[in-house]
């Protein structure tokens, strides 16, 4: 029965970490700007995610060790701490993202302007993290996370010409604006594969006290749970490219990719995306707080728990509070939150190498993993991440300044 | 020192105890093995002295003018009282390989002087969670 729960952990991650403001920005400009055109980078990060979110699952299973706890024991602080610090720094961006989506979903709602809603939100979102154990995050979220399949019914009624579906899961060259082009790419697979979705997902398992009896549970989650955040962004594409694509509008706005379910939904369609939005952010802004706590607390050994009261482990919520009002900030200050949201992804996808090099070592440790070690399959997709990661490390900087704007 | 199964016996220092998660008696996280150090003996091999904990010590093994930096900060603002935290190897119980369990109370040692001033001038003033202790009793039953 427990093991059929651990499912939900799954599906909290995909919705709440899978699909969230990231996914949402580059998938309305992806749609709105090359319609079906950029379904394949989106298809090749969700089989790459799959296969890392297994990884993640597996090693705390079998070691009971989160990914950030192992990497600092067995690769040493000297090694960790240029990593840490910058992905911390990642974290931080997203979590303003986050923010944003919340604070714009709101903004859509009320009419009142979106740094407006920057410290309450900042508050509900600490609270949430306060007030509630993992299991109940878990729950809620994942639960009210159901909302976003709206973006696949919406899809579903467009019955979007399946040809051009397939053709689009194929990698091909732009037609027009290229550096654009690669810009949302680099941004899609910056928005599948987040660092903190790892970081989170193994710490979970070790919160739920996994064992490596949980390693088939953790092969299902992996893949339903990353298919089904996988599907819902495919959904957003797709009604991107029927509706905001022949309309020339190319989602260079929130407010114009809030458009997208209205052609679907005419009514409810606005309300709609402003719920999907605000639930997705805030399921993904209470993990991304709780991955940077994780993160920090298991770097220097502090006592860290989401189920513990919080007088014994204080200052793993004083990160988790410090981050949410710090990230908030950036809303508030009126920093725009999709600019933010398309750079923090190109920036996810530049950092990607800090995650996955540390990651192909530590699963090729025979010395812990024994013999649940990686195998050549998971190695060779492993190894493409690594390689691909710098790749993208280098070429999303200059197409930050070259597409971004 | 009672050794978890399976462990080899090629234990190598840097890799398996520097580093290492620290936990007490009764398994709370209390910092990790910051440093390490070693007595050398005549006619003898060396062996493990003490491990210490502690940001100083974490600066020192970057460069020894953080080190200098980082204690000057603890001297102004921090409020742990003593810089290094240092448990003698005979207090080690238990060696795995996730965690190395130090025969003492955390709330009693150094390590806990932060999260000890944060729970009494922070934590305390805000309305508690409803969450912390239904989870203890279901770990009793």
């Amino acid at each position: 029965m427990k093991k059929a729960a651990t499912l939900a952990l799954g599906i909290l991650t995909s919705v709440g970490g899978f699909f969230d403001v990231g996914n949402l920005a580059t998938a309305a400009q992806a749609g709105g700007v090359f319609r079906l055109q950029l379904l394949w980078p989106l298809l090749l990060g969700t089989i790459l995610v799959i296969f890392l979110i297994e990884m993640s699952g597996r090693f705390a299973a079998v070691t009971r060790q989160a990914l950030p706890d192992a990497i600092r024991t067995h690769l040493g602080f000297a090694a960790w701490l240029g990593p840490f610090l910058i992905l911390s720094l990642v974290h931080f961006l997203v979590l303003g993202a986050e923010i944003g989506g919340i604070c714009f979903a709101l903004h859509l709602v009320t009419g009142l302007p979106v740094p407006f809603w920057a410290l309450p939100v900042a508050a509900l979102t600490w609270l949430f993290l306060w007030r509630t154990s993992f299991s109940a995050i878990e729950n809620s979220t994942s639960l009210l996370g159901l909302i976003t399949l709206a973006f696949v019914v919406a899809a579903w009624q467009h019955r979007p010409p399946t040809s051009q579906i397939l053709a689009g899961m194929l990698p091909t060259l732009p037609h027009h604006d290229p550096a654009r082009y690669w810009f949302i790419a680099v941004s899609l697979l910056g928005a599948v594969i987040t660092p903190y979705m790892l970081y989170f997902y193994s710490s979970g398992a070790v919160e739920d006290k996994w064992d490596e009896s949980y390693i088939g549970v953790n092969r299902g989650v992996s893949v339903i749970g990353m298919g089904f955040g996988s599907l819902i962004s495919v959904g957003a594409i797709v009604v991107a490219a029927v509706v905001l694509a022949p309309r020339g509008i190319q989602a260079d706005d929130y407010h114009q990719a809030a458009l997208v379910l209205t052609t679907a939904f005419p009514f409810w369609g606005f309300v709609l995306f402003a719920a999907a939005m605000g639930i997705a952010c805030l399921g993904a802004a209470t993990e991304v707080a709780l991955s940077m706590a994780y993160t920090t607390a298991q770097t220097y050994g502090w006592n860290w728990g989401e189920d513990l009261d919080p007088r014994e482990d204080a200052r793993f919520c004083l990160v988790y509070t410090g981050a949410i009002l710090a990230s908030s900030l950036l809303i508030l200050f009126g920093v725009d939150p999709l600019k933010l949201t398309l750079l923090t992804m190109a920036v996810n996808a530049a950092v990607l190498p800090f995650v996955a090099i540390p990651f192909l070592l530590l699963m090729n440790d025979r010395k812990l993993l024994k013999e649940h070690c990686n195998g050549w399959i998971s190695n060779a997709v492993t190894l493409l991440v690594v390689v691909l990661s710098i790749v993208l490390a280098v070429v999303s900087i200059p197409l930050l300044i070259r597409g971004g704007s | 020192m009672p050794r978890e199964k399976g462990l080899p016996d090629d234990l190598e220092l840097a890799r398996d105890i520097l580093d290492q998660q620290v936990v007490d008696r009764e398994e709370t996280k209390m910092g990790r093995v910051d440093g390490l150090v070693l007595e050398l003996r005549e006619g003898r091999p060396p062996r493990i002295d003490h491990i210490e904990m502690g940001a100083v010590v974490l600066a020192r093994r970057l460069s020894p003018r953080l080190e200098r930096w980082v204690d000057g900060w603890r001297r102004r603002f921090g409020v742990r009282k003593v810089a290094r935290y240092k448990a003698p190897w005979s207090a080690v119980l238990e060696l795995t390989s996730y965690h190395l369990k130090l025969d003492v109370a955390a709330l009693d040692t150094p390590t806990f002087d932060w999260e000890r001033w944060l729970r009494d001038h922070v934590i305390q003033h805000i309305p508690r969670p409803l969450k912390g202790h239904g989870e203890k009793e279901e770990k009793q039953e």
